[in-house]
C-alpha cells in the first residue's frame, strides 16, 4: 500500500513536466485525483484497511494527498504563467516611438484670442458675442459715423443685395445688411439690451474689402473692449490698456497714447507700445490698438444718459498681436494651415 | 500730406532737429508716415577745406596725398584722396575724424597704403546731396576756410509726409500746421503780412476783361469771389517758390499757377486762374453739369460730367469741374495777360461724389471735401493777389466778385475747469487749462468757474466741452496721461455662451489629436456649388464681391477644412485630423441664418507610416464625436431621427453618411464618408470622414448645474435578447420600440438600466431580406436585490409583448 502510494508520486513527478496546458492539466489531474484515477483507487481500498492500521494508513494517503497538491498547484502557476506571457507577446522595445498621432492644437489666433480674453477677465471684462453679417446701423449709424463716411463706401465694405433677408440679425429699420467692418457692433447690440454698468470684450471675425497681401487679409479678427459707467476717466482707460499691455507683451512694457480721430470716441487715441521684450521690434514706438471716450452721441443712440455715463473702448486687430507676439512675418500664414506652421503652436 | 520744415520755418521758430518736429507732429495727432531730407543733412564735423598741394601717393598709382588747409581752428591735415576732378586752390568739404556720413560712414585717422590720412574729402554723393560719385564736390564762391558745410550747402529741406485726421480741415495747409506747433512749442505763429498798397480808386474797372459771377446752385457753392488781375505777364515764378513747391512735391508751372498752388499750400485755399480770354461773355455762371456734357481737364482727359456736379462755366461752355480740376480750354498760357481769379467753397459731399465718380482726387477736392473755412476766402484772396502782382506784375481790377454768403461766425463753449479735471481723471491747472486753450487761438474768458470759451472759424470741429478736453490733452500731452490702478469690481455678467461652448468644443477636439484650421468665410461659387448643389448660392451672394474665389458666404466650413487637407497632403505635412469652428450661412424658408458650426474631418491617407498601425476611424468614429459636440452645446442627439443623407447631396457617400436637421431645435449635422469621386477630385488621396455640427446662436446657453441622481446600492441582472428584423430597418427604431415595451413590462416593480445592441448579424441562418439584432437589458432596483423568478417573468411578458405587438421575430 506504502508502495502503491510512492509510485503515484512519483510518476505523477515525472509526468507532471510534460504537462504544458490546461486540458493536459485537468486529464493528469484526472488520471490520479478522478473519480477513477491512481489515488482514488487507493483510497476506496481504504476500507480492506485493519482497523488498527487505519491511522497510519491516513497520515500517508494525506501526506500523498498533499505532495499532489502542490505539484498541481505548481503545474496550474506555470500553465497560467505561460498563457500570460504568450498573451503579452516578447518584452516591448521601449525606445520605438508611439505609432499613435501628435497633439492636436488650437490656431494661434485662437490661443490669442483665449489669452486676451483671460487678462481682461481677470479684471472683470466678459466675452459678448455678435453676428458676422451686421446691418448699416449697427455697424455705421449707431456708430456716430457720417453717411457719406468713406468707410461705407462699396469700396471698401462688403454689403449684400437688397433683397437678402437674414433671419437672425434684426435691422433698425430699412438699411442694408453688411459684413462687420468692426466688432463695435457688438457694443451697441449689448448695450441696447443690457444696462450699465458693461464691461465687455468682443473678440470676433470682421471684413474689409481689402486687397490680401503680407499684412492684409479681407478676412480678419478683431477684439474691441466697451467699459461703461458712472465717472470713467482717461486715466482710467490708460490703465487698463497699461495693465493689459503689460500681461500680453511682457512686464515693462510701455504705452503712448497719441491723438487721433475715430466718429465713435471723443476724445480718440491711437496706442503705441514699446517693450523690451520683442527684440528689435520693440525697440521704437509701435501701433498697436486705437481708443477712446465713448462718443455722447453713440450713448443718445443706446439711449443712456451722457451726463449721468461716461466710458471708454478700444479695439485691436488680433492677427497683428499673434504677428508680434509669436515674431509672424506674413499674416497669410494664418488662412493657409499648413501644419508645419499650425503645430509650432501645439 | 507732404509738409515742408523750410516752409513752416515762414511761420514758426522752430527747433533744430527735425525728429524733435517729428515727434511733436506725432503727439499733436498727426502721423509721421515717413520723413524725406532733400540736400545735406545736418552734420558735425564737415568743413570747407582748400587743397594747398597734391603728391602723388609712394604706393599707389591712383591716390594722391594731399595737404589741406583747415582755416585757422584746424590748421592743416593730410588727406589721401583718389579723385583726380580737383585742382590745387580748389575748395571741397573735408569730413574730420569723428564725422558721421549719410549712410552711417564714420570717418577716423586712418592709414591708406602706408600713408596716414587725417579725414577725407568728399563727393556729392558721399555727403547725400547729389547722386555724383565720380569727384570731389567743388565749392563756388570761395567759402570761408573751416566754415561748417551746412552754412555753405543751405538749400536743404526736410519733409514730413503727414496724416491728417478727417475732423481737421483746418491742417491741409502749412499755416494749419504751423499753428499747432506754435502751439505745442509756445512759440508765436507768423501769418503772411499784407501790405495793401493798391488802393481802390487807383484800380482800374474790369468791366473790358470780365463782368460778373452768378451762381446757380448755391447749395453747392455757397460762396464765390472772382478777381481780376489784367497785364501780368506769365514766366517762371521766383526760385524760393519753386523751391517750396518742388519741396513738396509740386511741380513749377508758371508763375500764376504755382501762386494759386502755393497759397493752397500755405493756407489751406484751392483756388483756380482762368485766362479772363477765355470766358466766352465775359461772365462766370456757376451751375450743375448737364448730362451728356463733356469737358477735357487739366490733365488732359475727356470727363464725362452729371447733373450733380458743380460747373464752372461761361455761356457757352464748361470751364472747369468746381473745386476738382480746371478745364484746358480756359488754363493760364504763356501769352495770357488778363486772369480772373477763383476763391471760393464748395459743399464737402458734393465734392465728394464728384470726385469719385470721376476718379479724380487732387489737392483741391482733398481739401474741399474735408471742408474749407468759407470765413477764410477773403484773406486767401489778398494773400494770391498780392503775390501774383510781386511775381507776375499787372494791376488788380477795382471790382469784387461776390457771390453767396455765409453767416457770421460766432461760437462758443461753456467750461468748467473742475469738469475737465472730472473726465480726465488726473489734475491739470487751471493755468495749463487756460494756457493750451489760448495756444490754439480759442478766446478762454475765466470767471470763477464758468469759463466760456470762443472758437475761431477755422475750429468747425469744437463745439462741445468734451471737444476741448481733447484739446486740452493734445496740448497737456497724451503720452503724459498717468495710469492708475484697475477699478477691477466684481463681475456678474458670464462670457458669451457661444464663446463657451466654441472652447469646450475646441479643447475637446484638440484633446482627440485635431488642429485646428482657420479658413476664409467667403468663398467661390464653384466650390459652393460644388459641395452644396442643393443650396440657393443667390441668398449667399455678397452684393460687391472683391475676387471670384470670395464671393459669398460659406454655407458650411469642410470645404475650407478639405482645402486645408489638400494643402497638407500636396505639401506632405504628415497631418490628417484637421477642426474649425466658426459662423456658417444656412437658407431656412427663404431666410439665412448665421449659425456656429463646429466641424473637423480625417484622411486615412497622407499621416507619416508608422511601425504599427493605428485604429482606422470610421463612421461611427466620427458620430461619437459629433455626438459629444452636441453634448457640450446640451443637445441630446438621441432625440432626433437620424437619416441617410439625401441623395441629392453631393457632398457625401451615399450609403455612409447620416443628418440631423431641426430647423425648429435649431440644429444641424452631417456625420460619415465625404464623397469619394469628389474628393477624388480635388486631387485628395484617401477617404476623408468628417462630421460638421451647427446650431443657431440663440439655442446656445449657459451649462445648466448638474442635479445628482440617486443610484441603487443593489446588484443589477441582465438578459439578452436577438430580434430578425427587415434589413432596411433601423436598429434605433427597433432599439426604441424594445424600450418602450420594456419599461412598460417592468413599471412598477424595478428599473430597465440600459437597453444596447450588442450585435447585428446577417448571413447563414438568417434570411437574405432580414438581419437580426441582439440587445443586451440590464434591470436593477434601487430597493432590493432582483428574484431570478420577477426578472424572467419580466422578460416572458417583453417577449409575449414584441410577438402581439411588433414585426420583429424572436431569434432563439
Amino acid at each position: 500500500m506504502e508502495e502503491e502510494l510512492k509510485t503515484i508520486v512519483e510518476s505523477a513527478n515525472e509526468k507532471v513536466a510534460t504537462v504544458t496546458n490546461r486540458a493536459g492539466f485537468e486529464a493528469f489531474k484526472a488520471e490520479i485525483s478522478g473519480p477513477n484515477g491512481s489515488l482514488t483507487r487507493v483510497m476506496k481500498g481504504m476500507g480492506s484497511v485493519p482497523k488498527e492500521d487505519r491511522p497510519a494508513f491516513g497520515k500517508l494517503i494525506n501526506r500523498a494527498k498533499t505532495q499532489l497538491q502542490e505539484m498541481y498547484d505548481d503545474a496550474l502557476r506555470s500553465i497560467e504563467e505561460a498563457e500570460i506571457a504568450q498573451k503579452l507577446g516578447p518584452a516591448i522595445d521601449p525606445s520605438l516611438p508611439s505609432p499613435e498621432f501628435g497633439p492636436g492644437s488650437l490656431h494661434p489666433l485662437t490661443q490669442i484670442r483665449e489669452e486676451i480674453s483671460r487678462i481682461f477677465k481677470q479684471i472683470g471684462f466678459t466675452v459678448a458675442e455678435g453676428t458676422e453679417v451686421e446691418t448699416e446701423y449697427y455697424c455705421f449709424d449707431a456708430l456716430n459715423t457720417p453717411a457719406d463716411h468713406p468707410a461705407r463706401d462699396l469700396q471698401d465694405t462688403f454689403y449684400f443685395p437688397d433683397k437678402a433677408s437674414f433671419g437672425n440679425v434684426s435691422k433698425k429699420e430699412d438699411e442694408r445688411y453688411l459684413l462687420r467692418t468692426h466688432t463695435s457692433s457688438v457694443q451697441i447690440r449689448t448695450m441696447l439690451k443690457e444696462d450699465p454698468p458693461i464691461r465687455i470684450i468682443s473678440p470676433g471675425r470682421c471684413f474689409r474689402r481689402d486687397t490680401v497681401d503680407a499684412t492684409h487679409s479681407a478676412n480678419f479678427h478683431q477684439v474691441e473692449g466697451l467699459y461703461v459707467d458712472k465717472n470713467v476717466t482717461v486715466r482710467d482707460l490708460k490703465a487698463v490698456l497699461d495693465y493689459f499691455f503689460e500681461q500680453m507683451l511682457g512686464k515693462g512694457t510701455k504705452t503712448r497714447f497719441r491723438p487721433h480721430f475715430f466718429p465713435y470716441t471723443e476724445p480718440s487715441f491711437e496706442v503705441d507700445f514699446s517693450s523690451t521684450h520683442l527684440a528689435k521690434l520693440g525697440s521704437e514706438w509701435v501701433e498697436i490698438a486705437g481708443c477712446g471716450m465713448v462718443e455722447p452721441a453713440v450713448f443718445d443712440a443706446v439711449g443712456y444718459d451722457p451726463e449721468v455715463y461716461s466710458g471708454f473702448a478700444f479695439g485691436m486687430g488680433i492677427e497683428r498681436i499673434a504677428m508680434i507676439v509669436y515674431g509672424i512675418d506674413d499674416i497669410r500664414y494664418f488662412y493657409q494651415n499648413d501644419h508645419r506652421f499650425l503645430r509650432q503652436f501645439a | 500730406m507732404k509738409v515742408s520744415l523750410n516752409w513752416l520755418k515762414r511761420h514758426v521758430d522752430l527747433p533744430e532737429k527735425p525728429d524733435e518736429i517729428a515727434d511733436a507732429l506725432t503727439l499733436l495727432g498727426f502721423e509721421v508716415d515717413d520723413i524725406e531730407t532733400t540736400g545735406l543733412e545736418p552734420l558735425e564735423n564737415v568743413v570747407v577745406g582748400e587743397v594747398l598741394d597734391r603728391q602723388q601717393h609712394p604706393n599707389a598709382d591712383r591716390l594722391g596725398v594731399c595737404r589741406v588747409a583747415l582755416g585757422e581752428g584746424v590748421g592743416e591735415k593730410s588727406i589721401v584722396c583718389g579723385a583726380t576732378n580737383y585742382k590745387v586752390g580748389d575748395r571741397v568739404p573735408v569730413a574730420l575724424p569723428g564725422a558721421k556720413l549719410p549712410g552711417g560712414f564714420k570717418i577716423k585717422r586712418s592709414k591708406l597704403r602706408g600713408v596716414e590720412s587725417d579725414g577725407m574729402m568728399c563727393s556729392g554723393k558721399e555727403l547725400g546731396v547729389s547722386e555724383d560719385a565720380e569727384g570731389l564736390l567743388i565749392l563756388d564762391g570761395n567759402p570761408q576756410l573751416g566754415t561748417p558745410i551746412n552754412e555753405v550747402l543751405t538749400d536743404s529741406d526736410t519733409v514730413y509726409n503727414l496724416e491728417v485726421t478727417p475732423n481737421r480741415p483746418d491742417c491741409l495747409s502749412h499755416i494749419g500746421i504751423a499753428r499747432e506747433l506754435a502751439a505745442w512749442f509756445k512759440r508765436d505763429l507768423r501769418y503772411p503780412e499784407i501790405n495793401d498798397d493798391h488802393p481802390l480808386e487807383e484800380r482800374p474797372d474790369s468791366h473790358s476783361i470780365f463782368s460778373g459771377v452768378s451762381v446757380d446752385c448755391p447749395e453747392d457753392c455757397p460762396l464765390y469771389m472772382a478777381t481780376v488781375i489784367r497785364g501780368v505777364e506769365i514766366g517762371p515764378s521766383p526760385e524760393w517758390m519753386q523751391e517750396l513747391l518742388t519741396s513738396v512735391g509740386l511741380r513749377p508751372i508758371n508763375n500764376v499757377v504755382d501762386v494759386t498752388n502755393f497759397v493752397m499750400l500755405e493756407l489751406g485755399n484751392p483756388m483756380h486762374a482762368f485766362d479772363a480770354r477765355d470766358i466766352q461773355g465775359g461772365k462766370i455762371r456757376v451751375r450743375l453739369g448737364f448730362d451728356g456734357e463733356t469737358m477735357t481737364t487739366l490733365d488732359d482727359e475727356e470727363r464725362k460730367l452729371s447733373s450733380r456736379m458743380v460747373m464752372i462755366a461761361d455761356e457757352n461752355r464748361a470751364l472747369a469741374v468746381g473745386g476738382v480740376m480746371g478745364g484746358q480750354n480756359s488754363e493760364v498760357k504763356e501769352d495770357t495777360t488778363d486772369i480772373v481769379l477763383e476763391v471760393a467753397c464748395f459743399k464737402p459731399s458734393t465734392i465728394r461724389w464728384v470726385s469719385k465718380s470721376l476718379g479724380l482726387s487732387t489737392d483741391s477736392s482733398y481739401r474741399f471735401e474735408r471742408g474749407v473755412d468759407p470765413h477764410s476766402l477773403k484773406f486767401a484772396t489778398d494773400r494770391a493777389v498780392e503775390l501774383i502782382l510781386e511775381t507776375a506784375g499787372g494791376e488788380i481790377c477795382a471790382n469784387e466778385y461776390v457771390e453767396g454768403g455765409v453767416p457770421a461766425w460766432e461760437s462758443e463753449i461753456a467750461l468748467s475747469p473742475d469738469w475737465v479735471r472730472q473726465k480726465a481723471g488726473f489734475e491739470i491747472s487751471d493755468d495749463e487749462i487756460e494756457s493750451s486753450l489760448e495756444a490754439l487761438e480759442l478766446e478762454v474768458a475765466t470767471s470763477h468757474s464758468d469759463w466760456k470759451v470762443g472758437i475761431p472759424s477755422h475750429r468747425g470741429d469744437l463745439d462741445r466741452p468734451i471737444d476741448l478736453l481733447e484739446e486740452i490733452l493734445r496740448m497737456y500731452g497724451t503720452h503724459r496721461i498717468p495710469s492708475g490702478s484697475v477699478a477691477a469690481t466684481a463681475t456678474t455678467r458670464n462670457d458669451s455662451p457661444i464663446t463657451g461652448f466654441v472652447r469646450k468644443a475646441s479643447d475637446f477636439l484638440v484633446g482627440q489629436n485635431f488642429s485646428e484650421a482657420v479658413n476664409y468665410t467667403l468663398r467661390s461659387q464653384d466650390e459652393q456649388t460644388l459641395w452644396a448643389s442643393h443650396v440657393s448660392a443667390k441668398e449667399l451672394a455678397l452684393r460687391n464681391p472683391i475676387s471670384e474665389d470670395q464671393t459669398q458666404l460659406r454655407h458650411s466650413l469642410l470645404p475650407g477644412l478639405l482645402e486645408t487637407l489638400k494643402i497638407n497632403q500636396s505639401r506632405n505635412t504628415g497631418a490628417t485630423r484637421f477642426f474649425e469652428t466658426g459662423r456658417s450661412f444656412r437658407e431656412v424658408n427663404g431666410k439665412v441664418m448665421e449659425m456656429i458650426s463646429v466641424a473637423f474631418l480625417v484622411c486615412s491617407e497622407g499621416a507619416e507610416r508608422t511601425w504599427r498601425e493605428s485604429r482606422q476611424e470610421d463612421y461611427f468614429w466620427a458620430k461619437k464625436r459629433i455626438e459629444r459636440i452636441a453634448q457640450i452645446a446640451g443637445v441630446d442627439l438621441d432625440r432626433f431621427p437620424i437619416k441617410p443623407v439625401d441623395t441629392n447631396n453631393a457632398a457625401w457617400q451615399e450609403g455612409h453618411c447620416s443628418e440631423i436637421e431641426e430647423p425648429k431645435a435649431g440644429i444641424s449635422v452631417r456625420i460619415g464618408l465625404m464623397n469619394l469621386a469628389r474628393t477624388k477630385e480635388m486631387d485628395i488621396r484617401g477617404e476623408v470622414r468628417a462630421g460638421i455640427f451647427s446650431i443657431l446662436p440663440e439655442r446656445l446657453h449657459d451649462p445648466k448645474r448638474v442635479k445628482f441622481a440617486p443610484f441603487s446600492h443593489y446588484p443589477s441582472s441582465s438578459k439578452d435578447l436577438a430580434l430578425v428584423v427587415d434589413k432596411n430597418e433601423q436598429s434605433g427604431n427597433v432599439l426604441r420600440s424594445v424600450s418602450k415595451i420594456a419599461i412598460k413590462a417592468t413599471k412598477g416593480q424595478f428599473d430597465l438600466e440600459d437597453l444596447h445592441v450588442f450585435d447585428v448579424y446577417e448571413g447563414i441562418g438568417i434570411s437574405d431580406d432580414k438581419k437580426s439584432i441582439a440587445f443586451s437589458m440590464t434591470f436593477r432596483s434601487m430597493e432590493r436585490t432582483l428574484k431570478d423568478k420577477e426578472v424572467n417573468q419580466a422578460f416572458d411578458a417583453i417577449q409575449n409583448e414584441i410577438r402581439e405587438k411588433t414585426a420583429y421575430e424572436i431569434r432563439d
